[in-house]
């Protein structure tokens, strides 16, 4: 063992940087590990979204909506994905760091030069990796089973998605700074993601929401997402609103988890 | 010459008058010249109980301090906040120079911390851990280095889950050195731990002090404290009790043990925290 220098720290030393870019994929890794090690773990990202599409494609894989495309295609696939994205950016993903606060992993991790934002980033990672594989199993599935028509505007999709994704775990990361318990996270992630979804058109149309309400859903991520994916798929012009309602969401829950994080 | 701070209560400090201890008023810090460890009028209050009341304490550099006190003396407290951990109400802590908070950046840099209560990923392997902690460092110890020091060469491919009490912990000290730490905190480092795994700990903390290490220890077992520690500082109610050497205390209580000595000081019995 080296000896250790007892000097002052020096002016380097004081200007201290925190653990880097391969630290961060050093993390990630391990998360993951420990999702694969923990199979019951994948039920939520893997069953969720094969049991939504394979209850629903039955009925709206042959009723077209024009364009060559289904009601399974522009309707029920991009409200599948948002109750996937906010159902383990919201609910999931923040017991997982509830659970990490309460059994004292964070206050470990706190003591060493790792940040908050490399905790929550590395975990918004593997979720979202988990959520990826579990949309593209069910969409495999659902194509390989009832046919499936790929989004008109692919890449805007695809955009949407990330940006839908990343919002969603925006406002999960606020849960997972502020829930003291696995427990609390649930409770707290239950509310928001059963409130942003009611609001979203999850349980029906938006008509059937009182207007000012229904405005409310079409800002918050979930029926923003909605919005701009199911616009991405039927070929339509994506409006700005959802798309800066998206950005908004992603903003606020990125400030809001920092500042509220805590490591007890 | 232990040197004995003013009591909460007036019997203690009868029985102190009546062992020879110096009183508080005329304790002066240890002569440590640019200490590595530098507590100023600590005060932690929990609603309106007070935790911890205007501790000071230096630490020198390459010196093993030893904090004692029974259960709610405000030991963890304490070290928390030289940690960074936790914010005093007043006070301040300097560690090798850096204040706690202003510097965090720095001080983790630095410091070495092994928690009582803190936890590992049980899923992970003993290998994993020590790579996940040796990136968050820019020059870490090697990993066969750790392993070796803490004697948990045969257990790399083990997950925490799976380890006895005694291999956590000192995994938990392993990963507390990887960053090469000038200064090391460690809690309850062999609470719970069998003799064997006990002995084993202590032979890893000499081997820190050899290198000159600064290390302080937060313990329960009178026989570790007097066997690592260079100096103890007695905590009770929140405050320094009692200052010296494991000598000095013995000697100064008139007694053949520490045990004793810590009796005699504060009125307990030490309660073993499992």
């Amino acid at each position: 063992m080296t000896a250790a220098a007892d000097t002052a720290p020096t002016a380097a030393a004081s200007r201290a940087r925190h653990p880097g870019l391969r630290s961060f994929l050093v993390m990630v890794v391990s998360e993951f590990k420990m999702v694969l090690r923990d199979t019951a773990g994948m039920v939520t990202p893997i069953g969720l979204p094969m049991l939504i599409l394979l209850t629903s494609a039955g009925s709206t894989a042959d009723v077209d909506v024009g364009g060559g495309l289904t009601a399974l295609d522009v309707f029920v696939i991009p409200l599948m994905i948002m109750m996937v994205l906010s159902m383990i950016g919201v609910l999931n993903m923040p017991s997982f760091l509830a659970y990490y606060r309460r059994t004292g992993i964070l206050k470990r991790l706190s003591v060493t030069p790792v940040s908050p934002v490399m905790v929550l980033a590395a975990q918004v990672v593997v979720s979202i990796l988990q959520s990826a594989i579990g949309i593209a199993v069910a969409l495999g599935v659902t194509a390989a089973v009832f046919g499936l028509n790929p989004p008109t505007h692919l890449a805007l999709a695809l955009g949407v998605l990330a940006l839908s994704a990343a919002s969603m775990y925006s406002l999960g990361m606020i849960v997972a700074s502020i829930s003291p318990t696995p427990n609390s996270a649930v409770a707290i992630g239950l509310i928001g993601f059963l409130g942003m979804g009611a609001l979203g058109g999850m349980f029906g149309g938006r008509d059937a929401l009182p207007e000012p309400i229904a405005v409310i859903g079409d800002h918050l991520p979930f029926g923003a997402g909605v919005q701009a994916l199911q616009q991405a798929w039927a070929g339509a012009p994506i409006e700005a609103a959802p798309i800066l309602s998206l950005l908004a969401a992603l903003v606020i829950g990125v400030v809001v988890s920092a500042v509220l994080f805590r490591w007890e | 010459m232990v040197m004995v701070h003013r009591s909460r209560s007036d019997d203690l400090g009868q029985a102190r008058t009546g062992l020879g201890l110096r009183s508080v008023e005329t304790m002066t810090p240890p002569s440590t010249e640019n200490p590595a460890v530098h507590v100023q009028q600590l005060t932690k209050r929990y609603g309106h109980r007070t935790v911890v009341d205007g501790i000071s304490l230096s630490i020198a550099r390459g010196e093993t301090l030893g904090i004692l006190g029974t259960n709610g003396a405000g030991k963890t407290t304490t070290v928390e906040m030289i940690a960074g951990l936790r914010r005093p109400d007043s006070g301040s802590v300097s560690v090798l120079g850096l204040d706690v908070h202003r510097d965090r950046g720095a001080l983790r840099q630095v410091l070495g911390v092994q928690l009582q209560d803190a936890e590992l990923h049980e899923a992970l392997t003993v290998s994993e851990l020590l790579a996940l902690y040796r990136s968050f460092y820019p020059s870490p110890r090697p990993a066969e280095e750790l392993l070796d020091l803490v004697e948990l060469e045969d257990q790399r491919a083990t997950r925490f889950g799976k380890l006895s009490g005694g291999q956590q912990q000192r995994l938990s000290v392993a990963l507390a050195l990887v960053g090469r730490p000038r200064v090391v905190i460690l809690d309850e480092l062999t609470t719970g731990l069998d003799p064997a795994a006990r002995r084993r700990m202590w032979r890893t903390i000499e081997r820190l002090k050899a290198d000159g290490v600064t290390i302080l220890l937060v313990s329960h077992a009178m026989e570790e404290v007097q066997r690592l520690c260079d100096r103890i500082v007695l905590l009770d109610a929140g405050r320094v009790l009692a200052a010296g050497t494991p000598a000095e205390f013995v000697e100064g209580a008139g007694t053949t043990t520490l045990d004793e000595a810590f009796v005699q000081l504060t009125g307990h019995e030490m309660e073993i925290a499992e």
